[in-house]
Formats: structure tokens, sequence, C-alpha cells
């Protein structure tokens, strides 16, 4: 008779052995009258696991649950939505940026400021908002990108 | 036709269509799931909600091209662990020391006694990782491959910490009633 395989059983009894050591317990428990009443015992604990009150979710906790996905999914439509509007924004800023710039060329007749020449108060204040749109459009772009990797982080 | 790709389908669109369907065909094995691992019916209750409601929220990552249930489940799980650290950060391989009713109400000690002394009470004498492994061997009946991707470990790992659930339960089915518990 080969060596007893108590080590073996529960797993044996879990289903989880490999074939060559399926092959072992069962050569051995075919001999071993001690060994093949211990594969018994693990055999019917493992039966008498599978066979556990099972619990179910009682309806109320269904109909909460199902409420509390509910707000998830408007929340997430209304999120989507705000995201869609100030992308939306965003890009809208950096347009009327662009194209103001291109109108004070146009309107001053000349690239005053690439040129280096003075230019006039009403001029000056012009240039000095533009730059304010693009600075509040930038920080608008870097919090969104911010938010969206805060949103995204995983479980 | 896979219904739970076509309901995880509809509930990416927003759809709580695709929710019930999901819900109807998994809740009853997910909340025996967190029952077991949780160890309490209102935690349990807690993290079945919170994990639908996750489900929902990041649907958009879960790859259609595989199976809906061990992805559910691995959500489940790390909802569930995160509440277990919580309660108690050292480990989660020990066992829970149980509140033992007081001496003066003798029907919740009798009703405790009785319960401690069967199979259910010695899986729930276990630690948490020792009751989830047996759980989804016995009752959820995974195979090993799958019972490993489950616990997100590998085979041999997975094998192990079954082994060893195992041999804690007979440990504790002797020292409760060797008679009656274990032959």
């Amino acid at each position: 008779m080969s060596g007893h395989v108590t080590e073996l059983l529960p797993l044996a009894a879990a289903g989880a052995l490999d074939p060559e050591e399926t092959a072992r317990v069962e050569t051995h428990l075919r001999e071993c009258a001690a060994c093949a009443s211990e594969a018994g015992a693990w055999r019917r604990l493992g039966e008498r696991l599978g066979r556990m009150p099972s619990p179910r979710p009682s309806r109320a906790l269904v109909a909460r649950t199902m409420e509390a996905v509910e707000e998830c999914l408007a929340e997430r439509r209304e999120t989507a939505w705000n995201r869609a509007a100030l992308g939306f924004l965003v890009a809208f800023a950096w347009t009327l940026a662009v194209v103001s710039w291109l109108l004070l060329d146009l309107v001053t007749g000349e690239m005053a400021l690439r040129l280096g020449r003075s230019v006039g108060p009403t001029a000056a204040w012009y240039v000095a908002y533009v730059i304010a749109g693009w600075l509040a459009a930038g920080a608008a772009v870097v919090l969104l990108g911010r938010r969206a990797q805060e949103e995204g982080r995983t479980v | 036709m896979n219904p739970d790709r076509d309901d995880a389908a509809r509930l990416r669109r927003g759809d709580t269509a695709g929710l019930t369907g999901l819900m109807g065909r998994h809740q009853e094995r997910l909340f025996r799931y967190l029952l077991r691992l949780l160890g309490d019916e209102t935690v349990a209750e807690d993290a079945f909600q919170q994990t639908w409601v996750r489900v929902a929220e990041r649907i958009g990552r879960y790859d259609a091209a595989r199976p809906f249930g061990p992805w559910l489940f691995g959500v489940a799980r790390n909802l569930a662990l995160d509440h277990l650290r919580r309660r108690r950060p050292e480990s989660l391989d020990e066992v829970d020391e149980p509140a033992t009713p007081h001496e003066s109400d003798p029907l919740a000690l009798a009703t405790a006694r009785q319960r401690e002394a069967g199979l259910a009470g010695a899986v729930a004498a276990l630690a948490p990782l020792d009751r989830e492994v047996l759980a989804l061997r016995f009752e959820e009946e995974l195979a090993l491959p799958q019972l490993a991707a489950t616990l997100g470990v590998p085979v041999p790992t997975a094998k192990a910490r079954l082994y060893r659930a195992l041999a804690r339960l007979r440990e504790k089915l002797l020292a409760r009633a060797p008679a009656e518990e274990w032959q």
C-alpha cells in the first residue's frame, strides 16, 4: 500500500486536485480503509457546505437599490450634460479670443504690437482683455482635466 | 445572444431596464457571497446596494467580451474588502471575535449556542477570507481557475487558500462537536 494521502483529501472533496493527484488519491483509497473513511467525511462536509441555507435579498432591499441606481444614473446624465456645456464654453471662449486678436489687427490696420510701436490706451486695454480671456480659458481646461482625472479613479 | 452583454449595453446607455435584467440574474448569488464574506446581514445589504450603484457608475469599463459575473463579483469584492479593512485594518485573515449575548438574556444565549454548534456557526467563526473561498467553491461552485480569477490570485495560491480554509473549518467543527460534526 502506498503512503497515506490525508493531506490531499480536503482538496479532493473540493474537486481541486490536478489529474495526477486525483489518480494517486483514487488508487490509495481502494487500498486504505482509514483514508477512505476520512475521504467520506470530507465529501460529506463539502456537500453540507453546498447546501447551507441560502439567504436572498429582500424585495425592499432590491427596491432601495434600484432607486439608488436610478439616482446615480440621473446624476451621471447631469454630469455629462454639464461637462459638454462647459467644454463648449471653453471652445467658444478660445475661438472668441483668437478671432478678437485678428480683429484687433484689422482695426489698428497694422501689427502694432509686433512692430513694437506704442499703442493707445484703448488698444492696451483690449490686449489685456484678450490675454485675460486666454488665461481664464486655460485655467478652465486645467480644472476640467483634473476633475475628469478624479472622476476616473478606479474602485 | 448573451443577455448579460445586452443588459450591460442598455445600462451603459442609461436604460434602467438593463439593470433590472442584470439584477434579476445575479442578485441572489451576489447577496449570498457578500453575506458570507462580510458575516453581517446589515453590512451585506449596504454592500449589495453600493455594488450595484458602482456597477452603474463603472459599466463603461466593463469589457463585454468577458463574462459579467466575475466582473460584478470583483466590484463587490473590492467594496467588501475596503469595508473590512476599515473595520479591522490589521488582517482579513484573522477571526472576528463574535459578540457574546449578555448572561441575563438566557434565550439569546441559548440561540447563540445552538447557532455556534452547527456548520453555519463554524463557518461564521472563520476569518473573512476563509469564508469567502469556501463560499465561492462550494456555494457558487466556481472551478479552481475561476475561483483564482475572482480572488485575483494565481491558481496555486487559490488552492492553498482553499486547503487552509477547509483545514480551519475542520478544526472549528471538531472543537464544537466532534461526534456529530465530523464523522
